[in-house]
């Protein structure tokens, strides 16, 4: 398992991170997601070997969000 | 191959499912009997506060909650809309008409569960206020502080800077967490929970109307706040949640920017009342009253007209006494002028008084009383020096006036 922090510029509101904490259960590999509009921040510890950076980048697009790594 | 269009929401059936809600508020707000069978530890203006919740609510609240709530809604309406499409497609497999969709129904039930569940948390805040007494200066600071936690919030959505953000109440993640898997449900109990547990997540406006329910102090009068307030919310919930489905982010994102400056100009009118509530010589209604009163003094204001409105028209009677018309509209005349360095009393006339005026507040002197609807009341005002001035107003801060002493 593998926890990283990607910045998330465009949430605008605490529903937002609820979205994007929606991934928990769409993404294969995900253990945890906790999303914060105040920080702008999306930490997300997953299964390395399931999943790698560049699927939680599009799965975070998808959700109509842009994530870089932090 | 003719291109078809899936319109997951009747617009016809939300708008008329709006309108009706719209007529049982009017109807509701219309057929409320007397002010007096409910019993408000808060005071009067029974009716004024109900029709200020909700008007709150159908022009503030609902778009607010949306922002907060909103996503919860769509995302069970949308699970709705791809299990009426799959069982559309397994029944007309040749047929390519756009399925008719069962929204109507969840939205329905998720609204009525949430009416619900804010009825019996306005009755809750009620009886719990009913066990604080809440004094005028204890209910100012609670409306300063809501008012700038409103004007906060309206600085949020407009992005002003990341501080702002802290302004928007989180929700806890075992919550969010709860909400979104129960979502995913598709029987009809479904939307119903979701609207029960939309309590857990309420947005800067609703949060706000629990402070005021907490401020009644009443069971009644608290449940009715909450509910003629969600009431009032429940129309825009319908029309929103066509749009967001059907007109997508960039008519939201206007949406947003109407619902910050609505929150904003409610936040600086809450601000307003607190400081009126405080006896603040700044608010902006103190400010104006000293202004028109030093201007027609001044003859800055000619207008026989305004200077009648706005200034004494009760000189002393014969023991002294000033009498101040309690009336559904305000105070009158707003500005009393009286003897220095003498005490007076001030009579305070009512009739056929429903509004929030008649819960009579004099900051400075602490003094703090619910007039009859109709009759008079004295009150013996101590002496005061020369060229100071004793602002008056009701509890919610909206009506206000003052005495200049000369």
């Amino acid at each position: 398992m593998i926890k990283k922090t990607f910045k998330i510029p465009d949430m605008t509101c605490s529903n937002c991170a609820m979205k994007l904490e929606s991934l928990e259960d769409s993404l294969d590999g995900v253990k945890e997601i906790n999303a914060s509009y105040h920080r702008l921040e999306m930490v997300i510890e997953y299964d390395e070997s399931k999943l790698n950076d560049e699927q939680i980048v599009a799965a975070v697009r998808k959700k109509g969000y842009q994530a870089e790594i932090i | 191959m003719q291109k078809q269009k899936n319109k997951p929401i009747d617009p016809v059936v939300i708008v008329m499912l709006g309108v009706v809600f719209v007529a049982i508020a009017v109807a509701m707000i219309a057929f409320q009997p007397n002010s007096n069978s409910i019993n408000i530890a808060a005071g009067a203006g029974t009716l004024s506060q109900l029709l200020v919740a909700f008007v709150t609510g159908i022009t503030t609240g609902g778009l607010s909650c949306l922002a907060v709530q909103g996503g919860l809604l769509a995302s069970s309406l949308a699970h709705q809309i791809e299990q009426d499409y799959v069982e559309h497609a397994a029944k007309n497999k040749k047929v390519k008409t756009a399925p008719r969709s069962n929204s109507a129904l969840p939205i329905a039930l998720f609204l009525l569960a949430k009416l619900v569940a804010y009825t019996l948390l306005g009755a809750l805040l009620g009886w719990l206020g009913s066990y604080l007494t809440l004094s005028p200066l204890t209910r100012a600071f609670l409306m300063i502080a809501i008012g700038i936690f409103m004007i906060g919030n309206a600085l949020r959505m407009f992005n002003v800077h990341p501080i702002f953000r802290y302004f928007s109440i989180e929700p806890p993640k075992f919550i969010t967490r709860y909400i979104r898997r129960t979502a995913k449900g598709t029987d009809t109990a479904t939307p119903i929970f979701l609207g029960l547990l939309t309590v857990f997540i309420p947005c800067g406006v609703t949060q706000a109307m629990m402070a005021t329910a907490l401020g009644t102090g009443s069971i009644a009068m608290g449940a009715a706040l909450m509910f003629a307030f969600t009431l009032g919310t429940s129309p825009v919930f319908f029309i929103i949640a066509y749009l967001t489905t059907e007109l997508g982010s960039r008519l939201e994102k206007f949406f947003m920017r109407f619902v910050a400056v609505l929150v904003l100009i409610l936040g600086f009118v809450t601000l307003d009342g607190g400081l009126n509530l405080m006896g603040s010589p700044f608010s902006l209604q103190n400010l104006t009253l000293r202004l028109t009163a030093q201007g027609a003094a001044r003859n800055w204001f000619p207008s026989e007209s305004i200077a009648s409105a706005q200034t004494d028209s009760s000189q002393p009677s014969a023991d002294g006494s000033i009498t101040l018309q309690v009336q559904n509209s305000g105070y009158f005349p707003t500005t009393l002028k009286a003897p220095a360095d003498k005490d007076f009393t001030l009579n305070l006339v009512t009739n056929q008084t429903y509004s929030c005026a008649r819960d009579f507040v004099i900051p400075a002197l602490n003094f703090y009383e619910l007039l009859p609807d109709t009759g008079t009341v004295q009150v013996n005002i101590p002496a005061q020096k020369a060229g100071s001035t004793l602002f008056f107003t009701c509890s919610m801060g909206m009506y206000t006036g003052q005495i200049v002493f000369e």
